[in-house]
């Protein structure tokens, strides 16, 4: 990338057309000082990073932006932008550049998990609403069946009048239908009057990594007037999962969504649970001192919700764990490091870059010493889980349910694929 | 308004360095001062600092003779501890009512002893340190404070805490353990009305406090330290005694890391859109002092945006940090420090190529930036002034210390930021302005104090008093008084021995009045502390006792003895013997002298009739004063007259214009056009020159005015290709051809073209922020012309950050180049062709622009024909060199000469305006006075008939106050009593002993040797 350019004529157009969509960009801003490219975990892949990316823009080299696939290797993750003491909003402009892509050349997997969305006009992976009905029912039936303690546990769908509507990740029912149940028995304890949604109820937005407005707004507006319509639910929570919550979160401001539902996170739903006493986790399990540590996901933490929801995850993981074993990664909370498994990475042809982006994370986690992982977010999960696999590591990455039924004696003996040997049989 | 009306007095708020130098120029051009200060002390940030860029002086001590020439000044009225509650009337005469809190100490009977300080059980966060030491609720708020009087924080008092939670008061310990009655627990607050014609605004900056930023950790890692914390850390009275040790575990750091802009140039974590002007240069001082004062190699970094040494010296100080000191400096901006286990913290940053590098550091300073002062709000709303966005005061480039009312000025940060030369020149100018509507009434308000008439003890026996001082526990607890005293008694021409507890306090005073009459003596010693605080207290006692001042000598016991030998009590007391037995054998000795008055000419030559001149000419005209400005060309104007406007955008021109017919027409001012210099003698007070003209005149003060001007170049095709302009000749094409302007497709903007390079190692201040304004205009004219501004730093300080950021907005291109790597331009196929590598992307870059404009350096001309002339000497670079550059920015270290402007270092116009103000309130303390009145501790001929003429001395003078005259018995020294200041060099060097200092004979050294080996 050492050509000559040739400028006497500035032609910005990518830029004037980003700076049209979004004014508050201050794309022209940049004082060049590198703050964003020393905190990016892109920095270096496709011999690019935040700063030269702008700098290409703004010296109007469109063609050469328009080719590079280091916007999907981006993760959006914002933390350049929360150092820029120019505000200058580099995760918007990529998002921008993604979006003017061909459609039909951004990556194949995002475009198709987008797709099946809109077209099962439930999920991600394409599992129609009744399948999904058919599937939540008929393992709440089993666990009925196979474990006394709660033969009285009930999971609705598209139930009306419920306080409480849960999205829920379409690797739950379409993979491992028995990571769905730990979440129940939590919602069953806490005695709360719940539902899933009859439609759009994965709790994923591809259409939003694919930089496709039309369809991201398709999937959330449904949901919402699906939900202030058809079911009539105070709170809509969204489940252990970063992106959708952003997606939501982003998407209900952003497209002007109206809706009568106040939006949550079940993170602060557990928190909450735990202070009210409704929820009587304890870490006396832990007599052996096992270290964990934490993700918090930027699309929950930094992008939306801030420190408070990341203090509600540490009380929740501390509360679990006892405060000893509870290892923090640093930097954390607001200024956390990406896992790189965002921005629909997982789902991009780049994976070489998706896990040396990750490197630092794998880092981070290791020089914690923690033998595990909690992370609420399936994207954050599965991409923590490869980089421990592709990097050598040998930690364990769970969601936060597992170790809330583990605490309060109630994992299930399906319900444990993501322990370590240690605690496989812990409690049964 | 009536002129004959007026109020000869002026209210000076904020007791800092600006308001120290307003008041002091104010009061000694006859005007009475009340000076306000919210604080117990004077001194601002400045007496919390360790040492001052770029001369490494310390900052006490350049400022301590300051604090304490104002808080003496018989025409200082210093109110501390005083806010301005509201204002009333107009210009020439306001009304000012002001709050004094209760200080709960008596001032009068306070002696600074600190003994309530040592009783007091209760510790607080010392402020002066930053909060990284403990005070007492009794306190001073620093040792060399002015007032030296004690305060009580009521906030903190335990006394006061009972009494206002409503409870009964206990403790008092202060009160019980004053010797001198001084504690007043029923102080009570008072509203005070004062008259003044003018009121100054300096109450200075806020720090910005980056204790919420969760990128920085200021809060959480205890490394991580703030610029002023460091400040203090390296202060001798800081919280590690001056040791540069971490604060986590007080191990010496070895390796330091700097990051800039924090809290400027940031619209993200903070709301500072302008650039802190003194950072950069603040941070290379603390590398520069941190490595030498360090006893291990200590590894500095400083992280940053653009270098901004944009000063006087700044860049040669930056070059020798980095090659000399070996400090690293490293352009980038630091996202996230992480603290590791051992308190050390770690950096991940990008270089410039964008290649990631991590390095561990024991240490981490903020280089925090300056807010407007957190009572410049309030200070606004009761005084009625305009603030901007930032909440700095509105001025105009073209009256740049005037507030939005009129008889209300501004100075220092509190108009914007800046250091502490601008600060005090602003504080010059002020004064200048505050009192140029005052001249009819100088002097009406002033005091001068009478003394009665003096004895005569010519022929007397010397009589010798000896008063040995305890000073509380400060001597008396190290040194042995009484036996100190007995010796005394056993010294030749003693009659009188006494000790007391404080020598010093007002009671004692009036008691030694009364002693000195009874006891009939003629000379007098004090055995106590410094007499740079105190000789001038006693000297005054002498005089009111009607003997002459100069029939005293002190010996300082505490910080040349107690002080420095805590740990010997045994071997102090002996020196403490010494001291006083050499004190008296010189005493004896001493002569009564008698002040030196000489006459002057109320004139001003004012040389060079650009800006600067004929404001300093005005300035000094309008006050009633001859004012003659000398000018090499035909016209008045300078190089005003090629400038398009301001940095705030205001109209050169226009402002130009005006002040060439207000000073053709002035009735003071004589313009002498087509002249220049042909012959200067005199000194102050008394110059006579000739101009090539043949005019002749005289004068008492010089002003240096000449200016300077862009240089040549033959860089970049200049003067080959027609389309390859210098600077001026842009505005002037953006003046006279728009259109030809307009129809550019492109435009490249090459700064520092012979700035910062080896030939001329200095910026030239202004061009990054003159090729901006261009550029702004250029796209204004034309919004699709591309233009490209090629650089090396950004150097647009201050609030012209601003700028910057708009034209950056606006879609002008910045490109970062090397001087190793510097654009090259050619011309191919008849177009310009510019080549520059992208500093981002590190590929070259190829333009062909419609024209090229080159900033060229600005330089000074003819600048070592005048300096010979007047003898005043320039630098390197041959700009005028003033007397010091931090405190006397627009002094010559000879009496009675000025410089302003450019001659003494590139600047923009209303920084040349500023100390074209300055430098006439500083003439006007010659000018204003009736005669000169000299310390009589000057050099003085002893044998006229010893004096060779080698002129050795006259080589080595200082201050131009010896010469050669050819007499009729030959070569022979002439003294110029009035320039002398008495340092003594000429009598050290003659080896004919023709010189001696009265005060400081041969004899009376030989007799206090003597004494000392007799002892």
């Amino acid at each position: 990338m050492s050509q000559s350019i040739e400028l006497t004529e500035l032609r910005c157009e990518l830029k004037k057309k980003v700076m049209e969509l979004v004014p508050d960009a201050n794309l022209n801003s940049c004082l060049t000082c590198g703050a964003c490219t020393s905190g990016c975990p892109a920095t270096g892949q496709f011999d690019l990073d935040p700063r030269k990316f702008l700098r290409m823009v703004l010296l109007g080299l469109d063609e050469e932006v328009m080719k590079t696939p280091w916007v999907w290797v981006c993760t959006i993750c914002y933390r350049c932008y929360s150092a820029c003491p120019m505000k200058v909003d580099i995760p918007q402009l990529v998002y921008n550049v993604r979006a003017s892509w061909p459609r039909e050349e951004r990556p194949k997997g995002i475009r198709l998990s987008c797709d099946y969305h809109i077209s099962s006009n439930g999920s991600a992976m394409g599992a129609k609403p009744e399948d999904f009905k058919f599937c939540v029912e008929d393992v709440a039936e089993e666990v009925r069946e196979t474990q006394p303690a709660f033969k009285d546990l009930q999971a609705f769908v598209g139930r009306k009048g419920a306080e409480l509507c849960l999205n829920e990740n379409s690797r739950g029912p379409v993979t491992e239908p028995d990571e769905m149940v730990p979440l129940w028995k939590i919602l069953h304890t806490v005695g709360a009057d719940w539902t899933y949604p009859a439609i759009m109820w994965g709790g994923e937005n591809y259409c939003m990594f694919l930089a496709d407005d039309k369809n991201w707004e398709h999937i959330v507006r449904t949901l919402a007037e699906h939900i202030d319509n058809d079911l009539g639910c105070k709170v809509l929570i969204n489940t252990e999962c970063g992106h959708s919550f952003y997606s939501i979160w982003a998407g209900l401001q952003r497209f002007n969504i109206p809706h009568k539902f106040e939006f949550k996170s079940i993170v602060e739903y557990y928190a909450q649970w735990i202070r009210e006493g409704k929820l009587r986790v304890n870490s006396d399990w832990n007599v052996d001192n096992i270290k964990f540590t934490t993700q918090g996901p930027c699309m929950l933490v930094r992008k939306s919700l801030g420190d408070p929801v990341a203090e509600d995850l540490r009380f929740v993981m501390k509360s679990l764990v006892g405060e000893e074993n509870f290892v923090d990664m640093y930097p954390n909370r607001s200024n956390n490091f990406c896992c790189g498994g965002g921005g629909g990475a997982l789902q991009a042809p780049y994976n070489e870059q998706r896990r040396a982006y990750g490197k630092i994370k794998f880092d981070q986690i290791m020089a914690t010493g923690a033998q595990y992982v909690a992370v609420p977010c399936h994207n954050c999960h599965a991409q923590i889980e490869d980089i421990c696999e592709f990097h050598g590591g040998h930690y364990h990455t769970i969601h936060l349910w597992t170790l809330i039924c583990l605490s309060l004696g109630v994992l299930g003996e399906n319900e444990r694929t993501y322990l370590g040997p240690d605690l496989a049989e812990f409690g049964l | 308004m009536e002129k004959a009306n007026v109020t000869g007095s002026v209210m000076v708020v904020g007791g800092g360095i600006g308001g120290i130098q307003a008041a002091l120029d104010l009061a000694d051009t006859g005007f009475y001062v009340h000076m306000v200060e919210k604080s117990p002390a004077i001194g601002g940030v400045m007496a919390a600092l360790d040492k001052t860029f770029p001369t490494n002086d310390c900052s006490m001590c350049i400022l301590s003779p300051k604090l304490v020439e104002c808080g003496r000044h018989i025409n200082i009225n210093l109110m501390t501890l005083t806010e301005i509650e509201s204002i009333s009337g107009e210009e020439g005469n306001f009304t000012v009512k002001l709050k004094k809190h209760p200080r709960y100490v008596d001032m009068d009977k306070c002696v600074g002893c600190g003994v309530c300080a040592s009783k007091c059980p209760k510790k607080v966060p010392n402020e002066y340190n930053e909060g990284l030491t403990k005070r007492k609720a009794i306190y001073v708020p620093y040792s060399q404070a002015v007032p030296l009087k004690y305060t009580i924080d009521r906030d903190a008092c335990l006394y006061f805490k009972a009494i206002d939670a409503g409870k009964k008061g206990k403790c008092k310990a202060c009160e019980k353990f004053c010797e001198n009655d001084a504690i007043n627990f029923d102080d009570k607050e008072e509203i005070i009305e004062v008259n003044v014609g003018s009121i100054i605004l300096a109450p200075g900056f806020s720090a910005f406090d980056p204790s919420g930023d969760s990128l920085y950790q200021y809060t959480n890692f205890k490394n991580v330290v703030t610029s002023m914390d460091f400040e203090r850390i390296l202060g001798a009275t800081g919280p590690t005694d001056g040791h540069l040790v971490r604060l986590s575990d007080h191990k010496e750091p070895q390796k330091i890391a700097w990051i800039q802009c924090v809290g400027s140039r940031d619209i993200h974590h903070c709301d500072n859109t302008y650039c802190s002007a003194v950072c950069c240069m603040y941070a290379i001082k603390e590398a520069v002092i941190a490595a030498e004062h360090s006893k291990i190699p200590l590894d500095c970094a400083i992280f940053y945006m653009d270098m901004r040494t944009y000063g006087k010296d700044f860049d040669k100080y930056y070059e020798r940090a980095e090659k000399e000191i070996g400090i690293r400096f490293i352009r980038s901006r630091i996202h996230t420090i992480l603290e590791l286990e051992d308190g050390s913290l770690s950096i991940r940053y990008a270089d410039e190529q964008g290649n990631i590098k991590h390095e561990d550091f024991d240490m981490v300073v903020l280089s925090i930036g300056l807010e407007a002062s957190r009572d410049a709000p309030e200070l606004a709303k009761k005084t009625g002034i305009t603030l901007d966005k930032n909440n700095f005061a509105v001025t105009s480039c073209f009256s740049p210390v005037s507030a939005s009312v009129p008889g209300i000025y501004a100075a220092g940060c509190f108009q914007g930021p800046k250091d502490i030369p601008y600060s005090v020149m602003e504080a010059s100018a002020a004064a200048a302005a505050a009192s140029t509507s005052l001249a009819p009434a100088r002097g009406t308000l002033t005091k001068t104090k009478e003394f009665p008439a003096e004895k005569d003890v010519s022929g007397e026996e010397p009589r010798v008093g000896v008063f040995v001082c305890n000073c509380g526990i400060n001597i008396g607890s190290i040194v042995n008084v009484p036996e100190v005293a007995e010796f005394a008694k056993t010294l030749p021409n003693v009659v009188y021995v006494e000790d007391n507890l404080f020598t010093c306090s007002q009671d004692t005073q009036e008691k030694m009045a009364e002693v000195f009459k009874k006891e009939n003596l003629n000379r007098v010693v004090v055995a106590a502390c410094t007499p740079r605080t105190h000789e001038p207290l006693f000297q005054e006692t002498l005089k009111a006792s009607g003997l002459n001042k100069h029939l005293f000598e002190q010996a300082n016991i505490r910080d040349h003895c107690s002080w420095v030998h805590q740990k010997e009590p045994e071997l102090a007391t002996e020196k403490a013997k010494d001291l006083v037995a050499m004190a008296v054998a010189k005493v004896a000795l001493v002569k009564p002298l008698e002040p030196v008055t000489i006459g002057l000419t109320p004139a001003a030559l004012i040389i060079g009739g650009g800006v600067a001149g004929m404001v300093s000419g005005l300035t000094i005209a309008k006050q009633g004063f001859k004012v003659h400005i000398v000018e090499k060309k035909d016209r008045l104007g300078g190089h005003a007259l090629d400038l398009r406007k301001s940095f705030k955008g205001e109209t050169v021109k226009t402002f130009t214009d005006d002040l060439i017919k207000e000073v053709t027409e002035h009735e003071n001012i004589s313009v002498h056009l087509n002249a220049e210099l042909e012959d200067v003698s005199g000194f102050v007070g008394n110059f006579k020159t000739k101009l090539t003209t043949g005019k002749e005149f005289e004068h008492g003060v010089i002003i240096v005015s000449t200016g300077a001007g862009p240089s040549d170049t033959r860089e970049y095709l200049y003067g080959k290709n027609p389309n390859v302009l210098k600077w001026f000749d842009l505005d002037k094409k953006i003046t006279d051809e728009p259109e030809t302007v307009k129809a550019a497709r492109a435009a490249v903007i090459i700064n520092c073209v012979g700035s910062r390079d080896d030939q001329r190692p200095y910026c030239s201040k202004i061009c990054c922020t003159h090729a901006i304004e261009n550029a702004i205009d250029l796209k204004a004219l034309n919004p699709d012309m591309s233009v490209y501004i090629l650089y090396r730093d950004i150097r647009t300080y201050g609030t012209r950050e601003e700028l910057y950021q708009e034209a950056r907005a606006k879609g002008i291109i910045f490109i970062r180049y090397d001087l190793d790597n510097k654009p090259v331009v050619k011309e191919v196929d008849g177009r310009l062709n510019v080549t520059v590598t992208d500093h981002v992307l590190g590929r070259p870059i190829t333009i062909e622009p419609d024209f090229i404009t080159l900033q060229t350096a600005i330089v000074p001309k003819g600048h070592e024909k005048l300096s010979r002339m007047l003898k005043v000497p320039i630098n390197a670079e041959k700009f005028f060199l003033e007397a010091h550059m931090k405190l006397r920015p627009v002094d010559f270290s000879t009496d009675g000469m000025f410089v302003c402007g450019m001659a003494h270092y590139p600047k923009p116009i209303e920084e040349a305006i500023t100390q074209a103000q300055a430098a006439a309130v500083r003439a006007m303390g010659v000018l204003s006075k009736e005669a000169l009145a000299i310390e009589p501790i000057v050099a003085a001929f002893i044998d006229r008939n010893a004096c060779r003429g080698c002129g050795l001395c006259v080589a080595l003078c200082p201050y131009k106050a010896l010469d050669i005259e050819e007499t009729e018995e030959g070569r022979k020294v002439k003294l110029i009593t009035a320039a002398c200041k008495g340092c003594g060099v000429c009598a050290a060097t003659c080896y004919r002993h023709a010189i001696t200092i009265n005060s400081f004979t041969d004899d009376q050294f030989a007799n206090q040797i003597e004494a000392r080996f007799a002892a």
